[in-house]
């Protein structure tokens, strides 16, 4: 029987390559004078620059991993870590610069808020150059900004709160990331305040031989409610471009946030990421996550269920494709009685792809009661490509419900005989088997947010198959 | 001396505490003496003590493996060369007897039956160091079972590899119910055309015992089947590092891996780690893995309870119920009820 093939993404939209247009690109390389003059140009005040240059000194002490993907190519003295846009904030897209409000219309940034959006930031390489949020939303004390507003007009929430839910030394990249950091998202979520539509932030870089590294802080309070939708992507270059940014979330009690990601960073992309969340009583995070970009990804979003009866739920779907090394997951800690999680992950490998599914489960001492049901399926679209579960599954007392499965292998033939019996196709019994398969991610976004990932999973499924 | 031992055949972050089991102030033992306490019943067997120097795919690391090539203190080569033969090797520790380092050589031909037991009369602290091969010829059926009553002062450190050609059959059973620390590192090379190789096990960790299971399965050849099936119980202070890995190797079309690994919990204080790897670069398969842990099922243990016994009357029945399965394999039956009594007395 022929193998299904499914063509690439078609990546058009996505590798459109604007000209390296920027008020002020960094010198190469990483040392103290350039985390000073990144601090500079931000005219940020001590206690932030104070915590770069610790966070610098952490990132000489660290090791890279000695686990996961293949970094060597990463080389940190050829990559500039602060690249200024020609454009500054503005809250009107007929102020943003036309090159660069061109490319997120493109991507149908400006559109998709019209339509379904509460708010909408915009970071183009290091620098955020759009921001809006709807003014009933303001009126309800909601802040929806970028960070460099957020350090210098609520200086004491993110001293409060920047860098101590992902503590500076938790790994090589975060201390990368915390030195040199620019642009991001700021969202403080008053108590009591439920935001029925998502806000929405966008990440593009442009500039070749470089980093982006934005801090996303969210601070739901105790009873509020978000859906925040982060979509990031860049053109292709010949060589190496690095993502390491950083997201801290405070989930406080009876809170809820969902946290949508659609990554689609171009095939030279380094993305090696952070995010995590910190849940207090009886509140929730929910992660939804596309991964299909890169060239390398590391990325572990970890729930931290610090409240007694907080939850969280993990979707995530990751797809593979030729010189791609995807190694994806989710970490969950569950530290209170009767906290429960469930994790639900979709893999896809192709041409020579590679899915890596790495995971943590530790349910500690004190979590008694607690619930953790995980499931885990990968499928391999031809004998060229790999696919690896790597989930640690660690139970620190006895009062617990914890299952884990997994399961790897191929379109069933069965399966494909049993529709091509109702009158489909071989191509179409594939391709509604793959979309069966995606289906629990799928169904997880927002209908309204057709930006991106749903395009991206159409894109993927009408590709030549047969 | 400090060593680490049982390194994952793919490490991951170094925060998750599963890539090795390091251990301190460990002595490893040489010049030792031949261990004399060693029963072995055959019919019609050939053992000798010509055992070839061969570099395991994984073990032990570097340190146990040099220490049981060159320092054993039993060096069996086992081979069988009639259909149905049966081995059986029993070493005793004694207050005399302490060490054994022993290197293991088994090659069979037909059905093999070849079973090995480390039974403990001493309360002294024990060292075991062992390296066991298996070499199957093509179309075998082969049966071995490794039992370990070790007492809970000992160190236990097994490193097991098998090699299995066209349509052969192994079922691997290991008991595990000894030793402070007890290190088992299991390497099944499935190579042949549709070599099936089936590994069960049973651990139970009492006290403060330390079981830390390695197994690794490559599934290599057309048709190949690997099976891994452990089942444990940990109580009191008990920890329990499982690292389970099936890898699916290119070529291996139409091959069926399982994996699953259930620790049932009988205290607060037990601590169970388990890491289940799939590794794939072969479309053509069927490969799952489940892991599960939890306490004793409150309403089993009630209704046990309720006809009469005690709970830890009840615990034990639970327990060995979900043993069972695979105290079956034990066809040996003085064997079997050795195995079951050491279990009950350490419940």
């Amino acid at each position: 029987m022929a193998k299904t093939k499914v063509d690439d993404i078609n990546r058009n939209i996505y590798d459109v390559v604007d000209k390296d247009n920027y008020e002020f690109k960094m010198q190469k390389g990483l040392n103290r004078e350039i985390v000073e003059e990144i601090s500079k140009r931000k005219n940020e005040p001590d206690w932030m620059l104070d915590i770069r240059l610790k966070a610098l000194e952490m990132y000489n002490k660290l090791e890279l991993p000695t686990w996961g993907p293949d970094l060597s190519e990463l080389k940190m003295d050829e990559i500039a870590t602060y690249v200024k846009p020609k454009a500054n904030l503005n809250n009107s897209w007929d102020d943003v610069p036309e090159e660069i409000k061109n490319t997120f219309e493109r991507l149908g940034i400006p559109e998709a808020e019209r339509k379904s959006l509460a708010g909408v930031g915009a970071q183009y390489d290091s620098e955020v150059v759009y921001h809006s949020i709807k003014q009933e939303l303001l009126d309800q004390g909601v802040i929806y900004t970028d960070m460099e507003t957020a350090v210098r007009e609520y200086p004491e929430i993110v001293k409060e709160h920047f860098m101590k839910c992902v503590p500076i030394n938790d790994h090589k990249f975060v201390a990368l990331h915390a030195a040199v950091w620019s642009g991001g998202s700021f969202v403080y979520v008053p108590k009591g305040v439920k935001l029925d539509v998502p806000l929405q932030s966008y990440f593009r870089l442009n500039s070749p031989e470089s980093g982006q590294f934005e801090h996303t802080l969210i601070i739901v309070e105790e009873g509020a409610s978000l859906h925040f939708i982060e979509g990031c992507s860049a053109p292709k270059y010949n060589k190496v471009n690095l993502h390491a940014g950083c997201v801290e979330l405070y989930v406080k009690d009876n809170a809820y946030l969902r946290y949508s990601t659609i990554e689609n960073w171009s095939k030279n992309m380094m993305n090696l990421n952070t995010k995590k969340a910190l849940v207090g009583k009886n509140a929730q995070v929910d992660w939804v996550t596309g991964s299909f970009g890169s060239k390398v990804s590391m990325l572990y979003p970890m729930s931290i269920l610090n409240g007694e009866g907080a939850r969280t739920e993990y979707t995530g779907i990751t797809f593979a494709g030729a010189g791609q090394d995807l190694d994806t997951g989710f970490k969950v800690v569950h530290n209170a009685p009767n906290t429960s999680s469930v994790v639900n992950s979709r893999s896809i490998s192709k041409n020579g792809g590679a899915c890596t599914y790495r995971a943590l489960v530790r349910i500690a001492e004190q979590a008694k009661g607690s619930k953790c049901s995980v499931s885990c399926e990968s499928l391999m679209l031809d004998g060229i490509s790999r696919s690896d579960t790597i989930p640690v599954n660690d139970v620190e007392t006895d009062d617990v419900e914890f299952s884990h499965e997994a399961k790897i292998g191929k379109i069933s033939d069965k399966e494909i005989f049993y529709l091509m019996s109702r009158g489909l196709s071989e191509e179409d019994a594939k391709a509604m088997i793959v979309r069966g398969f995606a289906y629990p991610v799928s169904k997880e976004l927002p209908v309204e947010y057709a930006v991106e990932m749903n395009n991206l999973i159409n894109i993927e499924l009408e590709g030549s198959i047969g | 001396m400090e060593i680490k031992v049982n390194e994952t055949p793919v490490r991951t972050s170094r925060n998750f505490r599963i890539n090795n089991l390091k251990l301190e102030n460990i002595e490893i033992p040489n010049n030792l003496k031949p261990f004399k306490n060693i029963e072995i019943i055959t019919q019609k067997a050939e053992i000798s003590n010509n055992v070839r120097k061969y570099k395991l795919e994984y073990g032990n690391g570097a340190v146990l493996e040099e220490n049981a090539q060159n320092e054993a203190n039993s060096v069996l080569n086992i081979k069988t060369s009639r259909k149905g033969e049966k081995v059986t090797i029993i070493y005793t520790f004694t207050d005399e007897e302490t060490i054994l380092v022993n290197n293991i050589e088994i090659n069979t031909y037909k059905d093999a039956d070849i079973t090995i037991v480390y039974k403990s009369n001493t309360d002294k602290a024990c060292f075991h160091n062992s390296v066991i091969r298996l070499n199957t010829s093509p179309e075998d059926k082969v049966n071995v079972n490794i039992v370990n009553m070790l007492n809970n002062k000992s160190m236990h450190f097994e490193s097991m590899e098998n090699s299995l050609e066209d349509n052969t059959n192994v079922k691997y059973t290991i008991i595990d119910l000894g030793g402070k620390v007890s290190a088992t590192n299991y390497f099944a090379d499935i190579i042949g055309k549709e070599a099936k190789n089936d590994l069960k096990t049973i651990y139970l960790g009492i006290d403060n015992q330390v079981k830390d299971i390695n197994y690794i399965a490559h599934l290599k050849g057309e048709k190949t089947e690997g099976y891994i099936d452990v089942q444990g119980v940990l109580n009191d202070e008990a920890k329990k590092n499982f690292k389970g890995t099936l890898d699916f190797k290119r070529g291996c079309k139409g091959a069926k891996g399982d994996e699953n690994e259930f620790c049932m919990l009988l205290s607060p204080k037990a601590k169970s780690i388990a890491l289940p790897m799939l590794l794939c670069t072969e479309d053509d398969v069927e490969g799952n893995h489940s892991t599960a842990s939890g306490k004793v099922d409150e309403k089993s243990l009630f209704y046990i309870m309720s006809r009469g016994l005690s709970e830890k009357e009840a615990i034990k029945l639970i327990v060995r119920a979900r043993f069972n399965k695979i105290l079956e394999r034990i066809k040996d039956e003085d064997l079997l009820k050795d195995i079951v009594h050491e279990i009950d007395n350490r419940l």
